[in-house]
């Protein structure tokens, strides 16, 4: 008895443990991500443990619940007397309405009972319980449905403070509940968690969350007020200008404040990844319009990449305010109900310091509860509602941090630590110097110093300019008209927009200023501006020109001089023009017309087939038909040939594989004894490693010794194969003793009688051309050379036969014996030419390099667009032929992973190998550049560098700041397949004609503009997220195979176009 | 106001091609296999958040190319790892073998401050497979030889292993994240390493 009472103790120790762990978890959660999701997996743990808690020592039959031994009905049984709870009942039962099918689930959240309650007695059942039991429920959103939600309300920890009171009516004496010290411990555990804003919705400040692609696309197709930032083009920079209502600085959340909208909004105010938190200060007072009276608020100041915003949030709308324990000084505002809480969003204030050109500070003296006043005046002159700041300093904090926060940027003038020697740029007045040189002795010393300040807030992100307007600056200082006011001009970035942005700023200025200062001042600010404009348009000018210099000295060479016109160039190539441009001969002459029509409208599909070759340089334009059909006819029977010289390499190469996976697996299954001393483990490696296929003999010197120690019989047999070779080798005089041997050899051992036969080809051929051997010596004498020593002997060009020598090689293997070229010719079956040569003239390195590419061929070929239905079925083989003739043809470059896509489009079109072939060779010449070793990538990656500064110089800006960009990865597939993983196949093919066309059209690097218009088309989505590095390549991998290709087009050519026009007009 | 900084661990999948990379890194992330992965070109990433030793980490997990000739692409990708995954497939023992050029490569483009205790983890996959042909023993030896790398036998196919696999690659990724912060803020380098190395899973072992 005393030992299940302390068993009880200890498994109450270890519930309240768990919800300890749990609170914890969820409050670090909370912390590190800002926010807790609903669906949260810490909630329902939680939760979980929680309902632990409540249902351990639950009077069960007592209370009438032995039926569904829930809390739930506990819950609905305690709503009569406890406020709380019958919220919280009445909650559930609108869910449970609301959707009759989660009944059940809510019902059986005990009967699905965590494994804790069954007390097992284990410790571990604690630790790891909880979790367990959730993963287990399909529906974790709608487990411990009343705990949730009494979390959420924020009700949890009075209903179980009500349980807790009344224990005794409805759990045994020995509960936890019960327990005068456990019972209180659980309901103060939960007080933190109660007191946690719960969201249900994803913002764009989560960015820890990684929002996918498409997320990023639909959040920005819905204009939505949780991106306001994003409008930094000059475009609406004027239009934010002419709304110079309050409205500009009061966000206008007014007309959508859902209940979502305004929890995500108090969640930005946090530092996130996007925005850094500068500066934080609660209970400030701001007097919005319309108010009788000010309000306390929560002041921030935040800093993302482009922006500085000074945030200001009403205290009823921030995070766990509590309208009780906060006795507010505006009585009148917050007696409104918690309902009407979305009148508080009209008072948020959101300002964008861009938009800010004052900053007057006034020291309040005669008051008691506040130390300084700041008041913004906007580019428009319209004053926002004045900060005060409560006592300590804080005014100075804050505008130590605004000033931080402009650099290095912008900054303020005068500057604030002007004393310190930082930000001296330009004089300022001995009186005011010695003016706000004082400011920071101003706080602590009220009395003495004088008390306003103004200070103006200058961006400087174009420094010439800066300077530029610096010289009038000191125009309107000098004037007398100048108390507050530093000075009248004012100063923002500005790119080709300047001109424009100025005249606004006058007209706008001109009009408000009279409510701020004497009607004298307007002169003053109307000659400023003047000059402003003018030296402004200068700078524009001469930037201008710089630009357009830049443009014609890097970028000439990018896009053709001439300007081909798009008229009825819309339908592209039909079938029907394509069928009349052909004359009687069926010669097609109107290149230029076909490019053009091309260019600007692709190809219809009927026809890709007879047009892809022309665009691709396969046919030339002017080919009659019988030249076309005898081009073809040359072009089969080349890849025929070549293919089945590798073909027979591929036997080789797979027999020997064949022979080393048996020798691995052989070794395998005899187990660890191989690998007992680690030399022996080094020389395994080795052998079955070794991709090489001639291995064995290649180092004849050194496998001896291994293989000596080898036990695999088909290994001894190939070494002492070896070792007659190599003991015989040059022996003429035992040739035909050695030959029999060979063909008992290769009777027995029929994996090595293909390389023996090559060797015996490759033998007989080198003794002709390279030695002054008689060619009716007996084949056989020669033979026996070991085949390894001789080869390195041969010079390279020896090997590269013509087809004399492959003759002589043929009637040779016709006179070899039968078995070996059985052996041989057994696996091509699948050759294609009956006509083969055996082109059996490899050296070793010849042979690995094949095998090694062989091997990698099929890896890629296995895995290319075999969920496109083209490449279902055996059409894959056709694209590993093609392939591999490719590489055969090329072996020093080597197959290297892409080339499949590449040929994959052309294969779907053509569906015939010979001409694939021939138009894949034609594509690579321009496309192997691309591939590593070539240099086309590294100039692509410069030239859109150079392209985008030119074109879109905010991009530029964003991709400069974040610097990584200067790399474009993101780009690489793209130019290395031609967008062809970007895209689906049908799009593939079009973009592609463009691609092509497009070099006789207007560029040679339409690329280029293909992938700027990629960028171009997702600009207001990649500035507004300030995407990084990571950022933009996740974004575009995703968002593969998803992009509007007519519109991408489109707006490619018009940016070659833009540049052609730019080029032009010098 | 206090604010604590977010972890992200940067994870690096290295092998040659096709020996699972992509497969392991989507059944890992997304709980999903799919036999229509295509030859990756470039690089591409996906970030999972994880709990380790009681805090939530964010792991970016960056696939490559396995070809070795795309292996230049790689510096701006290996910047900053923190931890290196080598993959080999059980069936080719090429793969396998190559698992120490990856290894020296990988050291040499991102140079990481202490390459003698980089964190590797080793990841024999497809062990789903009939024909396999690199012994369990063979591979823990070369782990072993390697500084004690961790090994792990995975099937990114039935799932097999991976979880754990990648959960350790994430605590050995915040030991060598943590293990640079006392590096630079000078306190005495402590070996996280030593202890987070699990057992080698037996798995599937045909010894």
């Amino acid at each position: 008895m005393l030992g299940q009472s302390a068993n009880e103790a200890d498994f109450k120790e270890r519930l309240i443990a768990n919800v300890k762990k749990e609170v914890k978890q969820i409050m670090e959660e909370s912390v590190t991500r800002k926010f807790v999701h609903e669906d949260s997996s810490t909630v329902v743990s939680l939760c979980g443990a929680v309902e632990a808690c409540l249902s351990q020592g639950l009077r069960r039959r007592a209370l009438g619940l032995f039926k569904t031994s829930s809390t739930t009905a506990l819950l609905h049984k305690i709503s009569s007397q406890c406020e709380e709870a019958a919220h919280v009942s009445k909650k559930i039962h609108d869910i449970e309405a609301a959707d009759p099918s989660k009944r059940s689930s809510s019902s059986s959240d005990s009967i699905i009972k965590p494994p804790i309650l069954t007390k097992k007695g284990s410790s571990n059942s604690v630790g790891g319980g909880t979790p367990t039991a959730v993963s287990n429920n399909s529906q974790p959103s709608m487990k411990y449905l009343w705990i949730r939600i009494a979390l959420y309300e924020k009700k949890l920890t009075r209903i179980i403070d009500h349980l807790v009171a009344n224990a005794n009516r409805y759990y045994d004496k020995d509960a936890l509940v019960a327990d005068s010290d456990y019972g209180s411990i659980l309901s103060s555990l939960l007080v933190g968690p109660c007191a946690l804003e719960y969201s249900k919705a994803k913002t764009l400040d989560h960015f820890w969350t990684d929002p996918t692609a498409n997320d990023l696309v639909q959040r920005h197709i819905i204009p939505s007020q949780t991106t306001p930032q994003s409008s930094r083009r000059p475009m609406l920079n004027i239009k934010r200008i002419h709304t110079s209502s309050d409205d500009s600085g009061i966000n206008s959340y007014k007309s959508n404040s859902p209940a979502s909208t305004a929890k995500d909004y108090v969640e930005s105010l946090h530092q996130n990844s996007r925005a850094t938190l500068l500066y934080g200060k609660n209970n400030v007072l701001v007097h919005p319009k319309d108010v009788a009276e000010p309000m306390l608020g929560y002041l921030s100041l935040h800093q993302s990449i482009n922006f500085l915003t000074i945030k200001w949030t009403p205290n009823q709308l921030m995070n766990g305010y509590n309208e009780q324990s906060l006795p507010s000084s505006a009585g009148s505002i917050t007696s409104a109900s918690e309902v009407d809480k979305s009148f508080f969003w009209a008072y948020v204030m959101n300002i964008n310091i861009d938009d800010i050109v004052y900053v007057h500070c006034h020291q309040n003296r005669s008051s008691e509860e506040t130390s300084g006043t700041i008041i913004l005046v906007g580019h428009d002159g319209v004053q926002r509602p004045p900060i005060h700041f409560p006592e300590g300093g804080h005014m100075a904090q804050f505008l130590g941090c605004l000033e931080t926060g402009l650099l290095p940027h912008g900054q303020l003038d005068p500057p604030l630590w002007s004393q310190k020697g930082i930000g001296r740029i330009f004089p300022w007045p001995v009186k005011s110097r010695r003016r706000f040189g004082g400011l920071p002795s101003v706080l602590e010393n009220n009395d003495e110093l004088p008390i306003d300040y103004v200070f103006r807030v200058v961006n400087k992100s174009n420094p010439e300019e800066f300077l530029a307007t610096h010289p009038i600056m000191e125009v309107g200082r000098t004037s007398p008209y100048r108390r507050h006011l530093s000075s009248c001009s004012t100063n923002e970035s500005s790119d080709g927009s300047s001109k424009s942005i100025s005249l606004d700023l006058v007209e706008s200025t001109t009009i408000q200023q009279p409510t701020n200062n004497q009607a004298t001042s307007i002169a003053l600010v109307c000659t400023t501006m003047k000059r402003q404009i003018i030296s402004r348009a200068f700078y524009g000018w001469l930037a201008y020109c710089r630009h357009l210099s830049t443009v014609r000295t890097h970028l000439s060479g990018l896009v053709h001089g001439r300007i081909t016109p798009d008229i009825g160039a819309d339908n592209g190539l039909t079938e029907e023009r394509w069928r009349e441009m052909h004359d009687d001969e069926g010669v097609i002459s109107q290149d230029c017309e076909v490019y053009r029509l091309v260019y600007y409208g692709s190809v219809a599909h009927e026809i890709r087939k007879e047009v892809w070759p022309y665009l691709l340089g396969h046919y030339t334009f002017g080919m009659t038909s019988n030249e076309r059909k005898e081009l073809d006819e040359n072009t089969r029977h080349y890849y025929e040939t070549t293919m089945s010289e590798w073909l027979a390499l591929e036997a080789i190469v797979r027999q020997l594989d064949k022979e080393k996976t048996a020798h691995a697996v052989a070794k395998l299954s005899s187990g660890g004894s191989a690998s007992d001393s680690k030399v022996k483990c080094g020389v395994d490696v080795d052998v079955e490693m070794e991709n090489e296929v001639f291995e064995e003999n290649g180092f004849s010197d050194g496998s001896d010794v291994e293989f000596s120690e080898e036990k695999s019989p088909v290994k001894k047999q190939s070494r002492e194969h070896i070792q007659n070779n190599n003991s015989k080798s040059l022996d003429t005089e035992k040739g035909q003793k050695e030959t029999e041997l060979m063909e008992v050899d290769i009777k027995s051992s029929p994996s090595t009688s293909s390389y023996e036969t090559v060797g015996t080809d490759f033998i007989d051929y080198v003794d002709k051309e390279g030695f002054p051997l008689s060619p009716k010596l007996n084949p056989t004498a020669v033979i026996v050379t070991d085949a390894s020593i001789d080869m390195t002997n041969i010079p390279q060009s020896a090997i590269d036969g013509n087809k004399e020598t492959k003759e002589i090689l043929e009637t040779v293997n016709e006179e070899l014996s039968p078995n070996s070229l059985d052996a041989l010719q057994e696996p091509k079956s699948a050759c294609v030419s009956p006509a083969s040569s055996n082109g059996g003239i490899y050296t070793n390195e010849q042979l690995e390099l094949f095998g090694l590419n062989l091997h990698r061929i099929e890896k890629d070929v296995q895995r290319c667009d075999r969920n496109y239905w083209y490449f279902a079925n055996e059409n894959l083989d056709k694209l590993r032929n093609v392939i591999t003739t490719y590489v055969y043809e090329h072996l020093e470059t080597g197959y290297m992973q892409g080339m499949c896509d590449l040929l994959a489009p052309l294969l779907v079109i053509f569906d015939d190998e010979s001409l694939s072939y021939g138009c894949f060779c034609r594509l690579m010449e321009r496309m192997i550049e691309n591939f590593p070793n070539g240099g086309a990538m590294d100039m692509h990656f410069a030239n859109m560098r150079s392209l985008i500064q030119i074109l879109d110089s905010e991009m530029y800006d964003l991709m400069h700041a974040h610097g990584d960009y200067t790399h474009f990865y993101f780009c690489y597939r793209w130019f290395l397949l031609d967008f062809k993983r970007e895209l689906l196949y049908a799009d593939v093919f079009s973009v592609w004609e463009v691609i092509w066309s497009a070099k006789h059209v207007s560029s040679s690097h339409f690329v280029l503009f293909l992938a700027l218009s990629l960028l171009e088309n997702y600009r207001d989505i990649i500035l507004s997220n300030s995407m990084d590095f990571t950022d933009i390549i996740k974004f575009f991998n995703e968002m593969a195979e998803r992009h509007n290709v007519s519109s991408i087009l489109k707006t490619a050519r018009n940016l070659v176009l833009q540049l052609q026009v730019l080029i032009e007009n010098k | 106001m206090a604010t604590r900084k977010k972890v992200l661990l940067k994870v690096i999948i290295l092998g040659d091609s096709s020996v699972g990379k992509t497969s392991l890194m989507n059944q890992y992330v997304n709980k999903r296999f799919s036999n229509q992965y295509k030859a990756t070109i470039g690089a591409d990433f996906l970030t999972k958040e994880v709990v380790v030793d009681d805090r939530v980490v964010t792991m970016q997990i960056w696939d490559t190319a396995g070809q070795e000739r795309f292996q230049s692409l790689g510096v701006a990708f290996y910047r900053g790892a923190d931890c290196c995954v080598l993959v080999f497939d059980t069936t080719a023992p090429n793969t396998f073998k190559n698992l120490d050029s990856w290894r020296d490569e990988f050291l040499i483009q991102a140079s990481p401050r202490n390459p003698e205790h980089f964190p590797f983890v080793v990841l024999g996959n497809k062990i789903d497979l009939e024909n396999r042909s690199v012994s369990t023993k063979r591979a823990q030896q070369w782990c072993q030889s390697k500084n004690d790398i961790p090994y792990f036998e995975t099937s990114a196919k039935e799932g097999i292993n991976v979880d754990i696999a990648f959960q350790t690659i994430a605590k050995n990724a915040l030991a060598q994240e943590t293990e640079d912060l006392d590096t630079t803020s000078g306190f005495p380098n402590i070996t996280l390493n030593a202890d987070n190395n699990p057992r080698p899973s037996n798995d599937g072992c045909q010894c």
